[in-house]
């Protein structure tokens, strides 16, 4: 289960995170919300290892993953989308998947000379990336180059990425902003879908409409602090008499 | 005849050259200017282990390939922490001090006055002679040409691309960047340590100059000319920039002006590449802006 | 031991003179240009032909590296980089654009002047001076003064000029040249023009004070390079304190260790400051940094 302890962290003057405390279910559909500059993606960030903290510890589970590199935080079941979407646009669809798989063998120095130590592995993990292909859709542009992928197909592609790698829990940064209404439906589906299968979705959005629909446990942060966190309904209406307080 | 067989040895060396420097920069995509000090850090290795404590050529290789594995790391690990084109200065530095202490630690190098008197390879008992020593370069290239592509081919190789691509989407998929760049660069500096040591042990006389960053430069230019990140562009890359100048030869210039137009050469034939098609003959990866 | 400070600065003052102008043009055209080298190394040679050859006095000497350097190098941002830019080539490619125009133009002096070492005799003060206990030669007094000259207008041009303004803007951000009216080309085209004709003086002045080969240009871009990465791609104060710390350091490992290792350590120096300073140099590879 994932929670963070008193984060804080400052670039320069600007203080991005301020004594941030929070405490993630082991399942479920969690929505950040807050203005530009509020601090989710620096959230984002620290828990996913990419920036270290100034101070305030993250723990998956038992364990503390406070300034683990990236692909260590990853290894252990935790994977993000970005805000800007990441994805290796030279590359096949099926190959962006099969990149995600975790502990291959054929990525060893020793196997990886000698094929016959991988070829089944390899079959298996192509044949699990068509699956999760198909379950975000994209099972049909599965030899196309990623690049010619249209926006929305491409945030399900980075979306059915991180699912490959296994990851327990989800940070996804903005899935449907900028997407075309049809896809993003698919996806908000494709959450909820996912939070039954007991996965637990952190993800930040600015559409409070879909915030409402999909998720149980909404965080509103606004200048580094968590200003407010609980149902969706009661901290988008504390938002808005606190926007209209301030004006 | 002679002459015929002694291109074909470079032609090898070269090539050997090239895939272990593709391996990095072209399916990597790092732009390195230290080929040349790993070669020469092979050589030398090669060298001294064979004169001062008298082991056998396989074994004077072994150790080549060694003490370039470690000293890759010196290159390997800011390639981690760095933006691609500011690792080409790390490189370039590199490659100028490995070049200054071959140059200056007169005790084991000899300076410029350079080693000579290396043994030749002995196999069955008796020295191994020109055609055969062919058989030994050219095998070394179908090897490195092997261990690169099948590296390349297959998941290790999916990891490198996308690495090249965007390291930071890389790490979030779990992948360990900094394992995967010192294994390419570990196995690179092995294969151009080997290509040193044979031609250490060819040649039997070695000095500084022939690892400069000039060197570097040319076999950088193979890999571009021939098609960074394809699977055969190193070898058509090698094969090209060896050939054609040799075409100066036979026009009948002096030595030491032949010498200096072949370079220009070199790099009127890199920036032609570059202008015309940066993919090179058979490219695949052209180091286009992320 | 004060002839060990002297050394570091004469040699800390040609690596400021080729960092400066390595920055600056950086700055405007934000790829490694490693024909600089070339430069350095054009400017040494045609002073040599002013003075060898033509038999003109040394300061014409000096006036003909500079010009020499700063039209070179005009000429190939003209005839080569311009174009590639338009077409909106990748940094990558411009700086493998640069190693090939550097082994031809290095290939094209050895053919000229022959690979050995030639030497320019200025026929000053082959003694030297005696300051503060130490020995200098005439051309290390000039490195010196050139040096802090060079340093102390550049900066000036930097901060109080409209044109060098311009540069350091251009640097932040590519698209504020046009906004300001002022195209990208002629603020390129003056920052290679100035930053050539710096790596040009120190080329004279290193002929001055010791030989020439062909291949003096990239040991002394080494050290201009290492000490942009200490002080700050465009921090002239930064760059010349970095070149400081790398004459030091280098004169004190060459006389109380040995030469061989100076320049390890200057590979050492390269890499802790790459390592720990946080703009420019640390890209998103590992860590993100500014978010």
């Amino acid at each position: 289960m994932l929670r963070c302890e008193r984060l804080r962290k400052s670039f320069g003057g600007v203080l991005a995170l301020d004594d941030v405390t929070l405490q993630f279910p082991l399942a479920g559909l969690v929505a950040i919300i807050g203005p530009n500059g509020a601090g989710k993606t620096t959230l984002f960030h620290v828990l996913s290892g990419f920036l270290r903290p100034d101070a305030g510890r993250c723990f998956l589970g038992q364990r503390d993953i406070t300034g683990c590199p990236p692909y260590w935080v990853a290894g252990l079941g935790l994977g993000r989308t970005f805000q800007d979407l990441r994805l290796i646009s030279q590359m096949t669809v099926m190959d962006n998947v099969l990149v995600a798989r975790p502990r291959q063998r054929g990525e060893k120095l020793i196997t990886s000379l000698l094929p016959f130590t991988f070829a089944a592995e390899e079959q298996t993990n192509r044949s699990i990336a068509m699956d999760y292909l198909k379950y975000v859709g994209l099972a049909g542009k599965a030899s196309d180059a990623a690049a010619d992928l249209s926006y929305g197909e491409q945030k399900l592609l980075s979306i059915a990425c991180c699912l490959a790698t296994e990851a327990q829990a989800l940070l996804l940064d903005e899935p449907i902003a900028g997407v075309h209404p049809e896809i993003a439906n698919r996806i908000l589906h494709l959450l909820i879908d996912l939070r039954t299968r007991g996965k637990l979705i952190i993800f930040i959005e600015h559409d409070l409409q879909a915030v409402v629909e999909g998720s149980e446990l909404a965080v509103a942060m606004d200048h580094g602090r968590v200003v407010a966190q609980g149902e969706p309904k009661e901290v988008i209406a504390r938002r808005e008499i606190m926007e209209a307080y301030v004006g | 005849m002679e002459y015929l067989v002694h291109i074909l040895v470079l032609v090898s060396l070269y090539t050997t050259l090239t895939f272990s420097l593709d391996l990095i920069a072209g399916h990597c995509g790092l732009l390195s200017l230290a080929q040349a000090a790993f070669y020469g850090i092979g050589a030398y290795t090669s060298a001294i282990v064979a004169l001062a404590f008298g082991v056998p050529f396989p074994g004077a290789l072994a150790a080549a390939a060694g003490v370039a594995v470690l000293m890759s790391m010196a290159v390997s690990t800011p390639s981690v922490y760095l933006h691609d084109d500011y690792f080409a200065i790390v490189s370039f530095c590199f490659q100028m001090i490995v070049f200054s202490v071959l140059n200056n630690w007169l005790e084991v190098t000899r300076g410029p006055l350079g080693i000579s008197g290396i043994p030749q390879p002995v196999i069955f008992g008796r020295p191994v002679g020109q055609l055969e020593f062919l058989a030994l370069a050219a095998g070394l290239a179908v090897v490195s040409y092997l261990v690169v592509t099948r590296l390349t081919k297959g998941p290790f190789g999916r990891v490198l691309h996308a690495m090249r691509e965007d390291d930071v989407f890389s790490q979030s998929l779990g992948k360990n960047t900094f394992y995967f760049k010192t294994v390419a660069f570990a196995v690179s500096a092995a294969l151009a340590a080997a290509a040193g040591s044979m031609y250490a042990h060819y040649i039997s006389y070695i000095d500084p100059s022939n690892f400069t960053v000039t060197e570097s430069i040319l076999i950088l230019s193979m890999v571009i000319i021939g098609g960074a990140g394809s699977r055969l562009g190193p070898l058509l890359g090698a094969v090209t920039l060896v050939l054609i100048p040799e075409l100066l030869r036979f026009a009948g210039f002096p030595p030491s002006i032949a010498g200096n137009l072949r370079q220009m050469t070199y790099g009127a034939l890199l920036i032609l590449i570059l202008v015309v098609r940066p993919r090179g003959l058979l490219g695949s990866y052209g180091f286009e802006a992320k | 031991m004060s002839q060990v400070a002297a050394n570091a600065v004469a040699a800390a003052a040609s690596y400021l003179l080729v960092g400066i102008g390595f920055s600056l043009i950086y700055t405007a055209v934000r790829f490694f240009n490693f024909a600089h080298g070339a430069i350095i190394a054009i400017g040494a040679y045609s002073a040599y032909v002013a003075n060898a050859s033509l038999g003109m006095p040394a300061p014409l000497g000096v006036v003909t590296g500079i010009l020499t350097s700063a039209s070179s190098a005009a000429t190939l941002e003209w005839a080569i980089y311009r174009p590639l830019r338009r077409k909106r080539t990748s940094s990558a490619i411009l700086l493998l654009v640069s190693l090939g125009i550097y082994v031809c133009l290095q290939s094209l002096i050895s053919l000229v002047f022959g690979a050995g070492a030639v030497s320019l005799r200025a026929g000053v003060i082959s003694q030297g001076w005696l300051v503060l206990g130490a020995r200098l030669t005439g051309a290390q007094v000039a490195i010196i003064a050139c040096g802090m000259l060079g340093c102390v207008s550049t900066w000036l041009f930097l901060h109080a000029t409209l044109m060098g303004k311009l540069i350091r803007a251009v640097g932040c951000d590519p698209e504020l040249a046009d906004v300001h009216g002022c195209r990208q080309d002629r603020i390129v085209m003056s920052a290679t023009v100035l930053g050539s004709a710096l790596a040009g003086l120190a080329g004279v002045l290193l002929a001055y004070d010791s030989n020439l080969t062909p291949f003096m240009g990239f040991s002394i871009l080494l050290g201009g390079v290492v000490a942009v990465v200490i002080g700050g791609i465009g921090n002239v104060i930064g760059i010349a304190l970095g070149a400081l710390l790398l004459g030091f350091t280098q004169n004190a490992i060459a006389w109380w260790i040995s030469s061989a290792w100076q320049d390890v350590l200057v590979f050492a120096i390269l890499i802790l400051f790459m390592m720990i300073r946080p703009q420019g140099f640390l890209g998103t590879a590992s860590r993100m940094g500014a978010v």
